[in-house]
Parts: structure tokens; C-alpha cells; sequence
């Protein structure tokens, strides 16, 4: 049951980062569909940090700078030249997964992966089993209170949202939608660079192309399950993860007798049912391709 | 900044507004050209005039949302460079929007706490009880625990002015406030506003209606076409027929009486009924109920009979049912009871097709989104009629299809340059026009005008009724919706009003304006105080 829990915990915390950052650029009216790349970068910067300067700090730093810089350029593009947002967060994840691995081959020759001696801190011997656990786990709980307390209970939160409900209600108020969004993609920024820095150096100590594999999209899946809400997308981060750890044990457990290929299908299986499931419940899937349609 | 001609009252303070020479263009329409006028603070003043007349534009200037191209403003003495909302409402400029600027998922204290003053950490219990006893002292009769998307309009447009009162507005702004309501809840909103100007808040409303203006107004404003034609004037000075030729201009005179005063929202006269009594039925409408959409309720058990040759008007405020009363009959919603019948067929499971073969036609609320692809070029928008039935194999012959799109919008008196232009290049009266030339055609039995002369200037507007008379003679029955009651007093035979989605009432002539306002607000009342509740 704890091995359990650790997979849990373990899996889902890089995935609640990230779809933290979703939910925040979700509130401010972008659709981040950038997020698998924002994610992918921000674990190569953390582990070339660690390998190239040996230092975890520094590792952190060029995740969030990378991030930050990517945020940018998709504001710049989906704010400026007034491109599609589908379109660009698409672009943008491209950009992530081709550049981490372009990174990685020009740095150390044609290498498909690259660890690190050393990973993020761990908790220690002190909190027995949960001990492998790396800091980042135990300092989720109160990034997803803090992002709540930001969206949901101050007034730069209330100004977010009307930037993304109705953005001519913030600009007949004096607020430029244009300049919260901007604010809104770099807060992600760092967000998404833990959510990368916790997947590859948490437990693996490890870079490998690829090897955010979707989870940016089960992120941003969480977004819309979560109906955009900072706890209801941390919940459905953690039923995705949860969903993959099940899984892992299947595996374990009836390795021989199921192919497990499928059961690692499971958390993308959850994930396209969790969509389902949130379409149902807010009136037919029309709401939402609407939503996505219009912004 | 010396503007000569106008008025100028007792009392050497600044201005609560003065616009030097303002202009504001859009891409290459001018939509106010060298403005200058005064207001005098603590007054109430009207901008007066049509659609398309710039009233619009001159609100937004005065509020920073709109950058003047030429010109500048002053606000109570404050030179203002323009494009400056926080600017303006640090002045004590406060805009009140036609289509409320409010995000429909916000509670009415999140509204107040987005604009406030206070900022940091809130409880949702705490800005409650904050902005609860704030509302309460204004009396407008607002829980700041309802969401805004769950208040009737009525209520929404009373959260909006809250909104603007938030921060101590000193000249407060109100864009076309009457237009969603009921004419008692236009009463209730001048108590109001005189209640403001006792407070020593100067108001500014743009209105297009002379009996409004001269019931609430101190002065008035006139624009037309982007320019100041005149004030502002003292309202006890003017009359309506002077106001009526202000606004209208040199096309006053080629109008008819009825057709001026409906324009101008002077008092409707009464007027002759044209209806058929015993002419066959075009619509029968038998307990038509429809399921509620997300965010309104459906038709319930509505009742209603329109005869050949014969205009029925559907009155009420906005958001009773109207929009699914069109999409019922048009077949855009199923039913979940009742029976429609078209002319003696029943025609309530029938396709879309098979309306329009039977002579149905549709004026949609939304012309540039229901009625044209604005990005399709105007044949196609056109002939989208022909392609509806008939076999899918049937050949389509563009070159025939243009020139008969190209004959039709002459014969509509369309202003085009080119059939293949595309139809979001046409202004709104033109895009009406064509959605009238797809429309109107000699097989028109029933046809469905939602709203068809919503922000249409005066020529356009006159179009639109030249058209719905010739096809009422055409012996066509017509429903007519539209929000403005002088526009159906004019022209309509019969007039129903609907109520959260039923049809409560129905007048003929000569109409009884009173009574129709209160069949619009009776049930309406209730509704407001269970939403508040």
C-alpha cells in the first residue's frame, strides 16, 4: 500500500505543477496547449544544470529561465501576430520536444539520453517510507494553496478571470487583457520548469528524449476536467496519476498474463474518459468545443 | 476650447465633460468628426440620436476606452489624453454598457471586489457581507451573493451601475440603458438617476428616444452621422417635433407620420389594423413547449395564430423567450410538446427543407452570424437559399447563380461593388438588405423577422419596413420581434407579449401602451425577486 502511494505521489506530482500553470493561463483566456513543451524543457534544464554546473539550484534557474523565455515567445505570438492558440501551443510543444532533443546531441553527441549523479533533495530517513520522495513532492500542497489563495481570493485573481471570461468587462475597467495574459503564461513558466525538474530529477536523475511522453496534454486534460478550478484540476492531475500507478502494479501483478502496453494505456485511456465525463456533466460536448473554438 | 455656439449655463466652474473638436475614426469610417460640446456638472444630459449617429463612439471616448484620432477631452477641468480607462475613472468617469461588461460567472460581490478599491487576501463570506451592507445602502435591491448570469436583465444592468458607483463615479455615463427594459423598469431607472443628481453625480445617458429624453433630460445633444447637429440645449426649450427633425435631418419630411415617430420614439400614434379576420391561417402554434437551454428557460405551452396578411408583433424584454419562440418555429429546436402548423400542414417534425419548401423564412437575430458568412462572397451567401432541398446531385450553376444574385440585390437596391465581394465587406444595412433579397422571395408564406432593423440607420430601417408592408399585401403572415415597442406599435396588426417563455398577453389597436408595459414587467417582477431570494 505505501509502494503504492509513493508511485502515486510520485507520478502525479510533476503532472499537478504543470496543470497548475494550465489552469492559471486557462483563467486569463489561453487555451496552453504548449504545456508538454514548456514541461520537456524545463526537466532538460534541470538536468544540464545538474550535469554541466553541479548544482541543483542552478538546475532550477535555467528550468524557470527556459520556461520563462518560452512563455514569452507563445505570448508574443498568440498576443502580437494574433496567432490561433491551438495552432501555437501546438508549435510550441514541437518546439520543446525538438529543441530538448537538439540540445541534447549537440551537447553530448548523439546521445539519446543523459543522467546526473545527483537529483533533486530528498526527504530523508526521517519520513520512512515516503523518505525517496524528493522536496518538490512535499512542497506541492502549498504551491496548489497558494495558487487558490492567488486565483480564488484576490483581487488580481477576480481581474485574471474576467480577463479570460469576458475581456471587455476587464479593459472597461482599466485592465489590459493583453498584459494578464503575459503575467498569467509567466507564472506557468516556473510552474511548468518544477513539474519538468520533478519528473527528471525527482527519482530518475535522468534526461531522455521524449520523455515527458504526453504528460503536458494529460495536464492540460486535468485543466479542463477540473473545469479550470485550482483544486479541481489538482484532483484530476492525481486521478490520472493515480490511474497510472494502478496500472504500474497491474503490471506487476498480471504482467505475464496482459499485454503491458495496455495497461501502461491506462492513464491516456483515464484521460480521454475523464474529457468525456467532464463534457457530459457541463451539457454535451458542444460547451466545450465552443469554448476551444472560440478562443 | 472656446466652443461659441453652444450654451453656456451660470457659474464659472469647470465642465464635467468638454469635448474639444473630437474625431474618431474607424479604419476609414468616421464615426464622429470635429465634436465639441460642454456638459455642465450636476445636470442630467441626453446624447440624442439614430443608429450609426456616433453616440456610441462619444460614451467611449469620454471613458478612455476609445484612443480619439483628433481632439481631446476634459473632465471636470482634467485634461484627459483619451485611450485611458483608468485615467478617466480616476477623474470620476464611470461607463455604463449597453451589453453589460460584467463576466457571467462572477457573483455580484466579485464584480464589486474586481473594481473596488480594496485589495488583498478576501473570504467569500467576507466580501459578501462587505458589499451586501454597500449595496444595501444604495437600495438598489442587489444580494451580493448571486451570480450575475442568474439575474434577470434588469437586474444586471442595477449591478452594472453598482459596478460604476464602486468608485465615487462624478460623471457617470449610461449607454442606451433603456433598451433591454420594460417601460416601468425605465421608470424605475430615471427614479434613479434623478436620486444620482440629488447625490451631485452628473449623468450622461445616450438614448434614441424622444419621450425619454424629454421625460428625464435637462439637456440634450443631438448627433447624426458623427456630427453635432445641436447642444447642448435645455430640454424644457425643445419640443419633439423640433427634436424629431434634429435627429432625423433633411429626411424628416419624406417620412409619414407614423414611421417619424416610431424612428424617433416619440409617443406612438395609433393606426389602422390591416389584419384579415377571416383570412387563412399562415402559422398555428398549438401549446408549444421546448426544453430549456443552459442558462434560459424554453417555450411553455405557447398559443398563437398568424393569418395571411397580417404582422404580429412579439413584445417583451429580452431573454423571454423570444430567441427559442424563432428557433421553434424555424426548426432549429425540437420540440418536447405541442403541434406548429404551417399554412394546414403540420410541420413541427418536419426537416428544414420541407419549411422552407412550405414558405418559411427566416430574418435571424444575429445577421452576421446566423445570416451570412461574412467571409463568403455575396452569391454564395445569396444562393445558400436554393441549395437548401432538392436533390444533392442537382447541378449548381455558379455563373447562373451570380447573375440572378446580382439582379436580386439591384432590385434591393443593395450597395455592392461586386457579387464575388465578400459579405463582411457590406455595412449593416446592406447586409440586411441582402439577407432581405434571399428572403423575401415571391414564395415567402411566413416569415420570421427577429429583430430585423437592430442597429440599422434610418435608411436602412425604412427599407426594412417598406419590405415586411409589401409582403404583408403579398398577403404573407409576419412575426415580427423586436425589443423596440415603437417599432411594433407602427407597423404591426397584433401584438403578443411574451413572459418567461409564455405568451401572456395580446393586443390590437389602438394600442394601449400602458397596459403592454405592464404585461412586460408583470410576471417579470416575480421573477427578479426569486432570483434575488
Amino acid at each position: 500500500m505505501e509502494d503504492l502511494i509513493v508511485a502515486f505521489l510520485r507520478s502525479g506530482t510533476p503532472l499537478v505543477y504543470v496543470t497548475l500553470a494550465g489552469v492559471i493561463a486557462q483563467r486569463a483566456g489561453i487555451w496552453h496547449l504548449g504545456l508538454e513543451g514548456m514541461m520537456i524543457t524545463g526537466a532538460c534544464a534541470t538536468i544540464l544544470g545538474i550535469v554541466l554546473a553541479q548544482s541543483v539550484v542552478v538546475g532550477l534557474l535555467a528550468g524557470a529561465v527556459f520556461c520563462c523565455l518560452l512563455a514569452l515567445l507563445f505570448w508574443f505570438v498568440v498576443e502580437v501576430l494574433k496567432a490561433n492558440q491551438i495552432i501555437a501551443g501546438l508549435g510550441l510543444t514541437g518546439l520543446g520536444l525538438g529543441g530538448t532533443a537538439l540540445a541534447l546531441t549537440a551537447i553530448f553527441g548523439s546521445e539519446g539520453a543523459v543522467s546526473a549523479s545527483f537529483g533533486l533533495p530528498r526527504l530523508g530517513p526521517a519520513f520512512g517510507a515516503f523518505g525517496g520522495l524528493s522536496v518538490l513532492v512535499a512542497a506541492m500542497p502549498f504551491v496548489v494553496f497558494a495558487c487558490w489563495l492567488l486565483l480564488c481570493r484576490t483581487r488580481f485573481g477576480l481581474r485574471l478571470a474576467a480577463c479570460g471570461e469576458h475581456p471587455f468587462a476587464a479593459r472597461a475597467t482599466g485592465v489590459n487583457p493583453g498584459t494578464m495574459r503575459l503575467v498569467a503564461l509567466l507564472l506557468g513558466g516556473p510552474l511548468c520548469a518544477l513539474g519538468g525538474a520533478e519528473l527528471a530529477a525527482g527519482s530518475l536523475q535522468i534526461f531522455s528524449v521524449n520523455m515527458t511522453a504526453g504528460r503536458g496534454f494529460m495536464s492540460f486534460a486535468a485543466v479542463i476536467f477540473g473545469a479550470g478550478h485550482p483544486l479541481g484540476a489538482t484532483l484530476a492531475s492525481f486521478f490520472f496519476a493515480l490511474v497510472g500507478a494502478l496500472g504500474i502494479r497491474a503490471q506487476l501483478s498480471y504482467g505475464d498474463r496482459i499485454p503491458s502496453s495496455l495497461l501502461l494505456a491506462l492513464p491516456y485511456v483515464a484521460t480521454v474518459a475523464g474529457l468525456w465525463l467532464s463534457a457530459r456533466m457541463r451539457g454535451g460536448n458542444a460547451a466545450s468545443s465552443r469554448e476551444l473554438g472560440q478562443q | 476650447m472656446n466652443p461659441d455656439h453652444l450654451q453656456q449655463g451660470a457659474g464659472a466652474s469647470a465642465p464635467a465633460l468638454a469635448a474639444d473638436a473630437v474625431t474618431v475614426r474607424y479604419g476609414d469610417v468616421t464615426a464622429l468628426s470635429a465634436v465639441r460640446a460642454r456638459f455642465e456638472a450636476g445636470r442630467i444630459h441626453a446624447v440624442l440620436g439614430q443608429n450609426g449617429a456616433g453616440k456610441t463612439t462619444f460614451a467611449r471616448v469620454a471613458a478612455g476606452l476609445v484612443q480619439p484620432a483628433e481632439g481631446s477631452i476634459s473632465v471636470f477641468g482634467r485634461h484627459l489624453a483619451g485611450g485611458d480607462v483608468v485615467a478617466a475613472r480616476r477623474a470620476g468617469v464611470e461607463l455604463v454598457h449597453q451589453s453589460f461588461a460584467l463576466p457571467p460567472s462572477f457573483t455580484v460581490a466579485e464584480v464589486l471586489q474586481f473594481v473596488g478599491p480594496k485589495p488583498g487576501l478576501f473570504t467569500r463570506r467576507g466580501i459578501e457581507r462587505h458589499w451586501q451592507g454597500w449595496l444595501d445602502g444604495l437600495g438598489l435591491g442587489l444580494d451580493a451573493g448571486a451570480r450575475i448570469r442568474d439575474l434577470p436583465i434588469e437586474m444586471q444592468q442595477s449591478a452594472e451601475i453598482a459596478r460604476a458607483m464602486v468608485s465615487d463615479a462624478r460623471l457617470l455615463i449610461l449607454d442606451e440603458p433603456t433598451a433591454v427594459l420594460s417601460p416601468e423598469g425605465t421608470e424605475r431607472l430615471f427614479a434613479r438617476v434623478r436620486e444620482l443628481k440629488r447625490q451631485g453625480v452628473t449623468v450622461m445617458l445616450v438614448l434614441h428616444k424622444i419621450r425619454e429624453v424629454l421625460a428625464i433630460a435637462d439637456t440634450v445633444t443631438v448627433l447624426r452621422g458623427g456630427e453635432l447637429v445641436a447642444g447642448p440645449l435645455e430640454a424644457q426649450d425643445l419640443t419633439s417635433e423640433a427634436l424629431a427633425e434634429l435627429i432625423i435631418g433633411d429626411g424628416a419630411a419624406r417620412l409619414d407620420a407614423g414611421d417619424r415617430a416610431a424612428l424617433v420614439g416619440a409617443a406612438a400614434e395609433q393606426h389602422e389594423s390591416h389584419s384579415l379576420p377571416d383570412a387563412p391561417p399562415a402559422l398555428v402554434l398549438k401549446r408549444v413547449s421546448t426544453a430549456p437551454e443552459a442558462g434560459g428557460k424554453g417555450l411553455s405551452e405557447v398559443d398563437l395564430t398568424i393569418r395571411a396578411g397580417e404582422i404580429v408583433g412579439i413584445a417583451g424584454v429580452e431573454g423571454n423567450g423570444q430567441r427559442e419562440l424563432v428557433a421553434a418555429i424555424a426548426g432549429l429546436d425540437p420540440l418536447t410538446s405541442g403541434e406548429i402548423f404551417l399554412a394546414d400542414r403540420r410541420m413541427d417534425k418536419a426537416s428544414l427543407a420541407a419549411r422552407r419548401d412550405a414558405g418559411l423564412r427566416v430574418i435571424p437575430f444575429e445577421r452576421n452570424v446566423e445570416g451570412l458568412s461574412l467571409s463568403s462572397p455575396l452569391w454564395e451567401n445569396w444562393s445558400a437559399a436554393q441549395l437548401v432541398g432538392g436533390s444533392l446531385l442537382a447541378q449548381v450553376s455558379p455563373r447562373a447563380l451570380r447573375s440572378a444574385a446580382e439582379q436580386a440585390f439591384q432590385d434591393w437596391d443593395v450597395r455592392f461593388n461586386d457579387v464575388a465581394q465578400r459579405a463582411g465587406s457590406l455595412s449593416g444595412g446592406n447586409a440586411q438588405k441582402v439577407i432581405l433579397s434571399r428572403e423575401m422571395d415571391s414564395g415567402a408564406r411566413l416569415i420570421l423577422a427577429a429583430q430585423p432593423t437592430r442597429g440599422l440607420d434610418i435608411g436602412a430601417t425604412m427599407a426594412v419596413w417598406k419590405a415586411l408592408r409589401q409582403a404583408r399585401s403579398n398577403h404573407a403572415g409576419i412575426l415580427l420581434v423586436s425589443s423596440d415597442l415603437d417599432e411594433l406599435f407602427d407597423i404591426c396588426d397584433r401584438i403578443v407579449v411574451m413572459v418567461s417563455g409564455q405568451a401572456v398577453a395580446t393586443f390590437t389597436t389602438p394600442w394601449d401602451i400602458q397596459a403592454v408595459g405592464r404585461a412586460m414587467t408583470a410576471a417579470h417582477k416575480n421573477r427578479a425577486e426569486e432570483a434575488t431570494r
